[in-house]
Protein backbone atom coordinates (compact mmCIF):
# COMPACT_ATOMS: atom_id res chain seq x y z
CA UNK A 1 0.00 0.00 0.00
CA UNK A 2 2.90 2.32 1.04
CA UNK A 3 4.63 1.87 -2.58
CA UNK A 4 1.68 2.23 -4.22
CA UNK A 5 0.61 5.85 -2.87
CA UNK A 6 4.27 6.44 -2.84
CA UNK A 7 4.46 5.83 -6.43
CA UNK A 8 0.95 7.52 -7.32
CA UNK A 9 2.05 10.65 -5.55
CA UNK A 10 5.60 10.77 -7.25
CA UNK A 11 3.40 10.38 -10.97
CA UNK A 12 1.15 13.01 -9.74
CA UNK A 13 3.40 15.53 -8.85
CA UNK A 14 5.20 15.06 -12.21
CA UNK A 15 2.18 15.01 -13.66
CA UNK A 16 0.93 18.07 -12.12
CA UNK A 17 4.38 19.95 -13.03
CA UNK A 18 4.59 19.30 -16.62
CA UNK A 19 0.90 20.48 -16.95
CA UNK A 20 2.31 23.49 -14.94
CA UNK A 21 4.63 23.72 -17.15
CA UNK A 22 2.64 23.94 -20.51
CA UNK A 23 0.08 26.17 -18.71
CA UNK A 24 2.67 28.93 -18.14
CA UNK A 25 3.45 28.73 -21.75
CA UNK A 26 -0.06 29.43 -22.80
CA UNK A 27 0.01 31.61 -19.96
CA UNK A 28 2.91 33.19 -21.06
CA UNK A 29 1.86 33.23 -24.69
CA UNK A 30 -1.73 34.70 -24.55
CA UNK A 31 -0.64 37.58 -21.34
CA UNK A 32 3.44 38.17 -22.33
CA UNK A 33 3.98 37.29 -18.79
CA UNK A 34 5.69 34.57 -17.77
CA UNK A 35 7.15 35.17 -14.47
CA UNK A 36 10.19 32.87 -15.17
CA UNK A 37 12.41 34.93 -12.73
CA UNK A 38 10.06 33.60 -9.75
CA UNK A 39 8.52 30.67 -10.68
CA UNK A 40 11.26 28.48 -12.41
CA UNK A 41 10.81 25.20 -14.46
CA UNK A 42 12.87 23.13 -11.83
CA UNK A 43 10.85 25.00 -9.19
CA UNK A 44 7.37 24.08 -10.23
CA UNK A 45 8.96 20.92 -10.68
CA UNK A 46 10.26 20.26 -7.42
CA UNK A 47 7.11 21.93 -5.72
CA UNK A 48 4.44 19.44 -7.37
CA UNK A 49 6.84 16.50 -6.23
CA UNK A 50 6.82 17.67 -3.12
CA UNK A 51 2.96 18.18 -3.12
CA UNK A 52 2.54 14.70 -4.79
CA UNK A 53 4.43 13.04 -2.11
CA UNK A 54 3.16 14.81 0.98
CA UNK A 55 -0.04 13.48 -0.39
CA UNK A 56 1.08 10.01 -0.57
CA UNK A 57 2.38 9.99 3.05
CA UNK A 58 -0.74 11.49 4.22
CA UNK A 59 -3.33 9.21 2.03
CA UNK A 60 -1.00 5.97 3.35
CA UNK A 61 -1.14 7.97 6.77
CA UNK A 62 -4.78 8.38 6.77
CA UNK A 63 -5.80 4.43 5.38
CA UNK A 64 -3.62 3.17 8.55
CA UNK A 65 -5.48 5.36 10.94
CA UNK A 66 -9.31 6.12 9.72
CA UNK A 67 -9.78 2.79 7.79
CA UNK A 68 -13.27 2.97 5.99
CA UNK A 69 -13.77 6.70 6.21
CA UNK A 70 -9.58 7.38 5.39
CA UNK A 71 -10.91 7.91 1.22
CA UNK A 72 -13.06 10.51 1.74
CA UNK A 73 -11.15 12.25 4.89
CA UNK A 74 -8.04 12.66 2.58
CA UNK A 75 -10.27 13.72 -0.34
CA UNK A 76 -11.36 16.46 1.32
CA UNK A 77 -8.15 17.04 3.14
CA UNK A 78 -6.68 17.15 -0.23
CA UNK A 79 -9.38 19.71 -1.75
CA UNK A 80 -9.51 22.11 1.21
CA UNK A 81 -5.41 22.52 1.76
CA UNK A 82 -5.78 23.24 -2.46
CA UNK A 83 -7.92 25.95 -2.21
CA UNK A 84 -6.39 26.93 0.84
CA UNK A 85 -3.50 27.68 -0.86
CA UNK A 86 -4.39 29.76 -3.12
CA UNK A 87 -3.60 32.95 -0.66
CA UNK A 88 -0.40 32.34 -0.88
CA UNK A 89 0.17 33.78 -4.62
CA UNK A 90 -2.17 36.38 -3.37
CA UNK A 91 -0.29 37.63 -0.29
CA UNK A 92 3.36 36.91 -2.06
CA UNK A 93 5.04 39.70 -2.85
CA UNK A 94 7.42 40.39 -5.46
CA UNK A 95 10.33 41.94 -6.91
CA UNK A 96 10.08 45.53 -7.72
CA UNK A 97 11.16 44.74 -11.43
CA UNK A 98 8.10 42.94 -11.98
CA UNK A 99 5.76 45.37 -13.95
CA UNK A 100 2.72 43.90 -13.21
CA UNK A 101 2.43 41.75 -10.44
CA UNK A 102 -1.12 41.90 -10.19
CA UNK A 103 -1.04 39.07 -13.54
CA UNK A 104 0.65 36.40 -10.85
CA UNK A 105 -2.14 35.12 -8.93
CA UNK A 106 -3.92 34.02 -12.19
CA UNK A 107 -0.72 32.05 -13.41
CA UNK A 108 -0.11 30.04 -9.94
CA UNK A 109 -3.22 29.85 -8.83
CA UNK A 110 -4.63 27.10 -11.34
CA UNK A 111 -0.90 25.36 -10.54
CA UNK A 112 -2.38 24.46 -6.99
CA UNK A 113 -4.97 22.22 -7.87
CA UNK A 114 -2.83 20.46 -10.98
CA UNK A 115 -1.64 17.84 -8.32
CA UNK A 116 -5.04 16.94 -6.65
CA UNK A 117 -6.13 16.76 -10.20
CA UNK A 118 -3.45 14.98 -11.00
CA UNK A 119 -3.94 12.22 -8.21
CA UNK A 120 -7.77 12.15 -8.41
CA UNK A 121 -7.05 11.27 -12.14
CA UNK A 122 -4.39 8.76 -11.84
CA UNK A 123 -5.34 6.70 -8.29
CA UNK A 124 -7.74 4.51 -9.85
CA UNK A 125 -4.35 2.85 -11.63
CA UNK A 126 -2.66 2.28 -8.73
CA UNK A 127 -5.18 2.28 -5.71
CA UNK A 128 -9.05 0.66 -6.38
CA UNK A 129 -11.79 1.13 -3.97
CA UNK A 130 -12.53 -2.04 -2.10
CA UNK A 131 -16.32 -0.89 -2.72
CA UNK A 132 -16.32 -0.12 -6.24
CA UNK A 133 -14.42 -3.24 -7.57
CA UNK A 134 -17.07 -5.68 -5.21
CA UNK A 135 -19.61 -3.70 -6.75
CA UNK A 136 -18.18 -4.07 -10.50
CA UNK A 137 -17.24 -7.66 -9.85
CA UNK A 138 -19.78 -8.86 -7.75
CA UNK B 1 42.61 97.45 -34.93
CA UNK B 2 42.54 98.38 -30.84
CA UNK B 3 39.28 98.58 -30.65
CA UNK B 4 38.68 95.33 -32.32
CA UNK B 5 40.90 93.32 -30.32
CA UNK B 6 39.43 95.07 -27.42
CA UNK B 7 35.71 93.93 -28.70
CA UNK B 8 36.57 90.59 -29.15
CA UNK B 9 38.32 90.35 -25.26
CA UNK B 10 35.20 91.92 -23.87
CA UNK B 11 33.20 89.35 -25.67
CA UNK B 12 35.18 86.11 -24.63
CA UNK B 13 35.49 87.41 -21.09
CA UNK B 14 31.56 87.97 -21.06
CA UNK B 15 30.79 84.39 -22.70
CA UNK B 16 33.41 82.94 -20.28
CA UNK B 17 31.84 84.47 -17.56
CA UNK B 18 28.14 83.80 -18.96
CA UNK B 19 28.84 80.07 -18.81
CA UNK B 20 30.01 79.70 -15.47
CA UNK B 21 27.11 81.35 -13.84
CA UNK B 22 24.13 79.78 -16.29
CA UNK B 23 22.85 76.72 -14.43
CA UNK B 24 22.74 73.82 -16.08
CA UNK B 25 19.79 72.08 -17.21
CA UNK B 26 19.82 68.66 -16.67
CA UNK B 27 18.14 65.75 -18.43
CA UNK B 28 16.49 62.71 -15.90
CA UNK B 29 18.54 59.49 -16.66
CA UNK B 30 16.27 56.12 -17.27
CA UNK B 31 17.85 54.33 -14.22
CA UNK B 32 16.19 56.57 -11.19
CA UNK B 33 14.80 55.07 -8.22
CA UNK B 34 11.87 56.53 -6.52
CA UNK B 35 11.45 53.72 -3.39
CA UNK B 36 9.17 54.67 -0.07
CA UNK B 37 9.34 52.15 3.20
CA UNK B 38 6.78 51.95 5.99
CA UNK B 39 6.04 49.57 8.64
CA UNK B 40 4.10 47.02 6.96
CA UNK B 41 4.63 48.26 3.26
CA UNK B 42 7.15 49.37 0.72
CA UNK B 43 7.44 50.05 -3.07
CA UNK B 44 8.58 52.33 -5.90
CA UNK B 45 7.15 54.49 -8.19
CA UNK B 46 8.36 53.47 -11.73
CA UNK B 47 7.26 57.09 -13.66
CA UNK B 48 9.15 60.13 -12.46
CA UNK B 49 9.53 63.15 -14.80
CA UNK B 50 10.24 66.82 -14.65
CA UNK B 51 12.31 69.83 -15.38
CA UNK B 52 15.61 70.09 -13.40
CA UNK B 53 18.41 73.25 -13.17
CA UNK B 54 21.18 72.84 -10.97
CA UNK B 55 24.85 73.88 -10.43
CA UNK B 56 26.57 73.47 -7.17
CA UNK B 57 28.26 77.51 -7.97
CA UNK B 58 25.03 78.64 -8.20
CA UNK B 59 22.30 77.14 -6.12
CA UNK B 60 20.67 80.36 -6.17
CA UNK B 61 19.45 79.72 -9.57
CA UNK B 62 18.55 76.15 -8.85
CA UNK B 63 15.08 74.80 -9.86
CA UNK B 64 13.62 71.53 -9.23
CA UNK B 65 9.82 71.06 -10.69
CA UNK B 66 9.64 67.28 -10.67
CA UNK B 67 6.07 64.75 -11.03
CA UNK B 68 5.57 61.58 -9.86
CA UNK B 69 2.92 59.04 -11.66
CA UNK B 70 1.03 57.80 -8.50
CA UNK B 71 -0.26 55.11 -11.45
CA UNK B 72 2.72 53.96 -11.35
CA UNK B 73 3.42 52.64 -7.69
CA UNK B 74 4.81 49.32 -7.69
CA UNK B 75 4.41 47.42 -4.10
CA UNK B 76 5.01 43.93 -5.35
CA UNK B 77 2.10 42.53 -4.63
CA UNK B 78 -0.91 43.03 -7.16
CA UNK B 79 -3.57 43.53 -4.39
CA UNK B 80 -1.37 46.21 -2.62
CA UNK B 81 -1.09 48.34 -5.41
CA UNK B 82 -4.57 48.39 -6.17
CA UNK B 83 -5.53 49.24 -3.29
CA UNK B 84 -2.85 52.22 -2.28
CA UNK B 85 -4.46 53.77 -5.65
CA UNK B 86 -8.05 53.15 -3.92
CA UNK B 87 -9.88 56.32 -2.78
CA UNK B 88 -9.46 55.21 0.72
CA UNK B 89 -5.16 56.09 0.45
CA UNK B 90 -3.59 58.02 -2.89
CA UNK B 91 -7.16 57.94 -4.82
CA UNK B 92 -4.98 58.02 -8.28
CA UNK B 93 -7.73 58.40 -10.16
CA UNK B 94 -8.44 62.02 -8.68
CA UNK B 95 -4.98 62.95 -7.75
CA UNK B 96 -2.81 60.95 -10.57
CA UNK B 97 0.16 63.13 -9.45
CA UNK B 98 2.79 63.89 -6.68
CA UNK B 99 4.25 67.60 -7.43
CA UNK B 100 7.36 68.85 -6.31
CA UNK B 101 7.96 72.65 -6.89
CA UNK B 102 10.86 74.07 -5.17
CA UNK B 103 11.45 77.61 -3.89
CA UNK B 104 14.46 77.77 -1.80
CA UNK B 105 18.09 76.02 -2.11
CA UNK B 106 20.40 76.06 0.58
CA UNK B 107 24.20 74.57 0.97
CA UNK B 108 24.46 72.33 4.39
CA UNK B 109 27.94 70.93 5.01
CA UNK B 110 29.07 69.26 1.38
CA UNK B 111 25.16 68.67 1.03
CA UNK B 112 21.92 70.90 0.02
CA UNK B 113 18.52 71.25 1.02
CA UNK B 114 15.56 72.12 -0.89
CA UNK B 115 12.46 73.77 0.60
CA UNK B 116 9.60 73.92 -1.81
CA UNK B 117 5.76 72.84 -2.14
CA UNK B 118 4.80 69.12 -1.54
CA UNK B 119 1.67 68.62 -3.11
CA UNK B 120 0.18 65.12 -2.79
CA UNK B 121 -3.33 63.94 -2.80
CA UNK B 122 -4.06 67.01 -3.61
CA UNK B 123 -2.70 68.71 -0.71
CA UNK B 124 -0.05 70.93 -1.05
CA UNK B 125 2.52 71.40 1.87
CA UNK B 126 6.18 72.72 2.65
CA UNK B 127 8.83 70.49 2.53
CA UNK B 128 12.40 70.54 3.11
CA UNK B 129 14.40 67.64 1.03
CA UNK B 130 18.25 67.36 2.36
CA UNK B 131 19.88 65.70 -1.13
CA UNK B 132 23.45 65.12 -2.74
CA UNK B 133 24.95 65.79 -5.88
CA UNK B 134 27.98 63.88 -7.64
CA UNK B 135 29.14 64.96 -11.03
CA UNK B 136 30.62 61.92 -13.17
CA UNK B 137 31.94 63.41 -16.22
CA UNK B 138 28.70 65.00 -18.46
CA UNK B 139 26.31 63.87 -15.88
CA UNK B 140 25.30 63.14 -12.07
CA UNK B 141 23.32 62.14 -9.21
CA UNK B 142 21.05 63.49 -6.92
CA UNK B 143 20.49 61.20 -3.88
CA UNK B 144 18.26 61.89 -1.02
CA UNK B 145 16.65 60.26 1.36
CA UNK B 146 13.42 62.15 3.71
CA UNK B 147 10.61 61.22 5.67
CA UNK B 148 6.67 62.15 5.32
CA UNK B 149 3.77 61.49 7.17
CA UNK B 150 1.12 60.49 5.24
CA UNK B 151 -1.50 61.83 7.93
CA UNK B 152 -0.05 65.65 6.65
CA UNK B 153 -1.66 64.43 3.13
CA UNK B 154 -4.77 62.82 4.25
CA UNK B 155 -3.52 59.15 2.92
CA UNK B 156 -5.09 56.55 4.61
CA UNK B 157 -6.43 56.73 8.23
CA UNK B 158 -3.94 57.28 10.52
CA UNK B 159 -2.27 54.01 12.45
CA UNK B 160 -3.02 50.80 11.60
CA UNK B 161 -1.09 48.20 9.87
CA UNK B 162 1.20 51.06 7.50
CA UNK B 163 3.34 53.28 9.46
CA UNK B 164 2.55 56.66 9.43
CA UNK B 165 5.87 58.15 8.76
CA UNK B 166 7.21 57.20 5.01
CA UNK B 167 10.87 57.35 4.09
CA UNK B 168 11.12 57.98 0.71
CA UNK B 169 14.85 57.37 -0.99
CA UNK B 170 15.48 59.05 -3.78
CA UNK B 171 18.01 58.50 -6.49
CA UNK B 172 17.99 60.40 -10.08
CA UNK B 173 20.45 59.88 -12.59
CA UNK B 174 20.92 63.24 -14.71
CA UNK B 175 22.42 63.96 -17.86
CA UNK B 176 23.84 67.48 -19.37
CA UNK B 177 21.04 68.83 -21.71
Amino acid sequence: MFKRSLFLGILSGLFAGMASLVYQKVYASSLGEDFASIARPAGIIAISLFAGIVAALLYWAFSKWLGNKSEIVFNIVLVVSSFASILAPFAMKLPFDIETPELFPGLIVPMHFFPALAWFTLKPLFIRSERAYQKIFA
Amino acid sequence: MKKIVFTLTTLVALAFVFAFTLPSNWSIAPKYNISFTTSGVSGIFKKFDGNIVFDEQNIGAAKFDVTIDVNSINTGNGMQNKHAKGSDWFDAARYPSIKFSSQKFMKVGTAYQVTGNLQVHGITKSASIPFTFKRAGNGGTFEGIFNVNRNDFGIGKPAGEVGDVIKLVVSVPVTKK
